[in-house]
């Protein structure tokens, strides 16, 4: 379970405060899909940073499995990350010059994967979004949807228990977007892991367990999420 | 992320970046064949002058001569020394102290000494052969079985017999012998003048026969002229006998030549010398006075390289700079996967450790084949023979490169810093 309890993030200092989230509060079952929906600079990007730990709120906790990740030291954090979370975004971010074996085993070796075990693990990735055939291939040579296909396949080789995908269909049309969005709620159903989906595009949020929706950096509305959380949240 | 797969990503990222990184590896490797070069150059430069010192001298030998004040000091003026004409037996050597038959003696019980042998060079007057000229000999020099000698004909193992002589070429060719191999086994003449005695006396001269055993070559290892005439030592003390016995000059020798047991024991006998008032010269000496001109040389050309290395060192920096710009996005993705600072640092200092193994195995290897390709033309250039002037040592060769490495690290620290410092949300927002 993710619990995020009053956080609030402000970048800027004093006039040019700008306040991206504000005493937000919300709980996340482990297992379910949520989409994180608003505007752009509503700041449901920074809330997404602030739950995996890149960023961090000056005041609020993000509990995950009982700890709050916040208080941790940046390399548990970071080593919390590249065992238990994985990110899609909007433009891959996949390495152009690498190939698609190595671009997915990335995550496997920071997270100290034994070399015996990442072969398997990297071509069941690649198996699972359907580019085992591009294996040997560079990235710069795939279209725009292989592209996101290979950045779910890097995000899911680890396993892990939750993922967060940052506009994943924004680049693409909607017919590829689709397959993509199928693999990653696939991929979520079949390990039960959670899945957190930052987007503006009402179809994709539609397709989620819940939602909640970010105006202001504050929560505007919150759907198919327990109740007592939220209200707390917004006390 | 552990560090084989660090270095693995750090090799992978340079090979995308073929051009740039070879570019800048260049810039280390010509500090680097810069520096190959001259300490090959340096160890070549000390062997020689050690086979030098070694063809030239004995390294069991201690050459000695008493110690005199100054020779330059502007001395008092003292009438009795002046005066009494008898003082120096060798008014030639400018008052210079000699040593006594007494003192060689003792010499000769000291520890460690083998065998005191004066300096003889009998003077003679001229040598001839049969049906030949005669022809002027300033000295019979004594010949020394440790010292190597070439030979253009003949061969001498051990010590020579007491009637035996080695020519030089120009003696052999004067003398007019159809070829060097001819004149082995001819007989030659030496003729001798005996010195006039306090007492007087009839002046007479002597002819002395050797026979030719060798004929010795102009060698690239002659440091000092070779005797040109080279006789036994018990032939040289012959000759010498009968020249100055009876003067005030027998038995008086400027520098004798001191052998020890053991060539480790050379400087303990110099000690020992000093201490009681003699000047003495080991091999060790002479090597050390041509070593240390090696040496100042050697540093000169050391710190070229060394100028190379530091203008590389900035090309390193500007290179990983630049590259850690570039790859911002990828640094972030790296980050957002859970890659520690650290890692991030060690990927970009490997990185910089390649570019410092690449350069110095380019500069190092290109330095080894020109320089193989080069030495025979040196030597041909210098006339060295078939002795080479660069020397390339596998740990020297093995210590330029790995010094190469940990100065591109040094360099690729400050590259390294600003990759590991990159705020991950900052650098994925770039497109």
């Amino acid at each position: 379970m993710i619990a995020v309890k009053n956080i609030t993030k402000t970048y800027g200092r004093k006039q040019n405060a700008f306040v991206a989230i504000d005493n937000i509060s919300f709980e996340i079952p482990s297992g379910t899909s949520v989409a994180i929906l608003g505007k752009s600079g509503s700041g449901k990007s920074t809330l997404m940073h602030a739950m995996s730990g890149l960023d961090r709120p000056e005041s609020g906790q993000v509990v995950i499995d009982g700890r709050d990740i916040l208080t941790l030291r940046s390399k548990d954090v970071d080593a919390f990350r590249a065992s238990k979370m994985s990110f899609i975004f909007q433009s891959f971010f996949v390495q152009a010059n690498e190939t698609c074996y190595d671009n997915v085993s990335l995550p496997l070796e920071i997270a100290k994967v034994p070399r015996s075990e990442r072969r398997q693990k990297v071509e069941a990735a690649l198996e699972a979004v359907q580019l085992l055939d591009k294996k040997k291939s560079r990235a710069r040579d795939l279209s725009g949807g292989q592209k996101q296909r290979l950045a779910v396949a890097r995000a899911i080789v680890n396993e892990p228990e939750i993922l967060f995908a940052d506009e994943p269909t924004g680049n693409l049309d909607s017919v590829t977007g689709e397959v993509v969005e199928d693999f990653l709620f696939n991929y979520a159903k079949s390990r039960g892991a959670t899945l957190i989906v930052v987007t503006h595009d009402p179809d994709l949020a539609k397709k989620c367990d819940a939602r909640i929706e970010i105006k202001d950096g504050k929560i505007a509305s919150m759907k198919g999420l327990p109740k007592a959380t939220k209200k707390r949240g917004q006390a | 992320m552990k560090t084989t797969d660090i270095i693995r990503r750090a090799g992978r990222s340079l090979r995308q970046a073929k051009t740039r990184t070879l570019l800048t590896s260049l810039a280390i490797g010509v500090g680097a064949f810069t520096i190959t070069l001259s300490l090959a150059g340096g160890q070549g430069g000390r062997d020689y002058a050690d086979a030098i010192v070694r063809s030239n001298t004995d390294v069991r030998e201690v050459v000695v001569a008493k110690e005199s004040d100054d020779p330059t000091a502007i001395q008092e003026y003292d009438a009795e020394a002046q005066g009494g004409s008898a003082t120096s037996p060798f008014p030639a050597l400018g008052g210079a102290e000699v040593l006594t038959g007494d003192e060689l003696e003792d010499i000769r019980q000291y520890e460690h000494v083998q065998s005191v042998t004066p300096n003889y060079s009998p003077s003679v007057n001229y040598i001839t052969t049969e049906g030949q000229k005669q022809y002027v000999v300033s000295s019979l020099s004594t010949f020394s079985p440790n010292v190597t000698l070439e030979y253009a004909a003949g061969d001498v193992s051990g010590d020579l017999a007491d009637d035996e002589i080695i020519l030089n070429e120009d003696y052999a060719e004067v003398l007019g012998f159809k070829n060097f191999d001819d004149a082995i086994g001819k007989e030659v003449t030496i003729n001798a003048t005996k010195q006039r005695t306090l007492f007087g006396g009839m002046p007479e001269s002597r002819d002395f026969i050797f026979t030719v055993v060798g004929v010795s070559s102009e060698s690239g290892l002659a440091f000092r002229s070779q005797g040109s005439l080279l006789v036994s030592t018990d032939a040289a003390s012959e000759v010498y006998d009968y020249i100055n016995e009876g003067t005030q000059a027998y038995n008086k020798f400027a520098i004798a030549s001191v052998v020890v047991d053991e060539p480790d024991n050379a400087a303990l006998v110099k000690e020992k010398l000093e201490e009681n008032g003699y000047t003495a010269q080991t091999a060790e000496d002479i090597l050390g006075t041509v070593n240390t001109f090696i040496n100042v040389l050697l540093g000169i050309l050391l710190g070229f390289g060394a100028l190379a290395v530091l203008t590389s060192v900035f090309g390193i920096i500007n290179t990983q700079y630049i590259s850690v710009l570039e790859r911002t996005q990828q640094i972030g993705l790296m980050k957002a996967l859970g890659m520690s600072q650290g890692d991030v640092g060690k990927l970009f200092t490997f990185e910089a450790a390649w570019i410092g193994f690449l350069g110095g195995a380019i500069g190092a290897g290109l330095a080894v084949i020109a320089g193989t390709i080069a030495n025979p033309f040196i030597s041909e250039a210098l006339g060295l023979g078939d002795i080479y002037l660069l020397i390339f040592q596998p740990t020297q060769v093995i210590g330029v490169i790995v010094t190469l490495i940990v100065i591109s690290i040094l360099a690729g620290i400050f590259p390294a810093r600003k990759a590991s410092r990159l705020d991950p949300i900052e650098a994925l927002r770039t497109e």
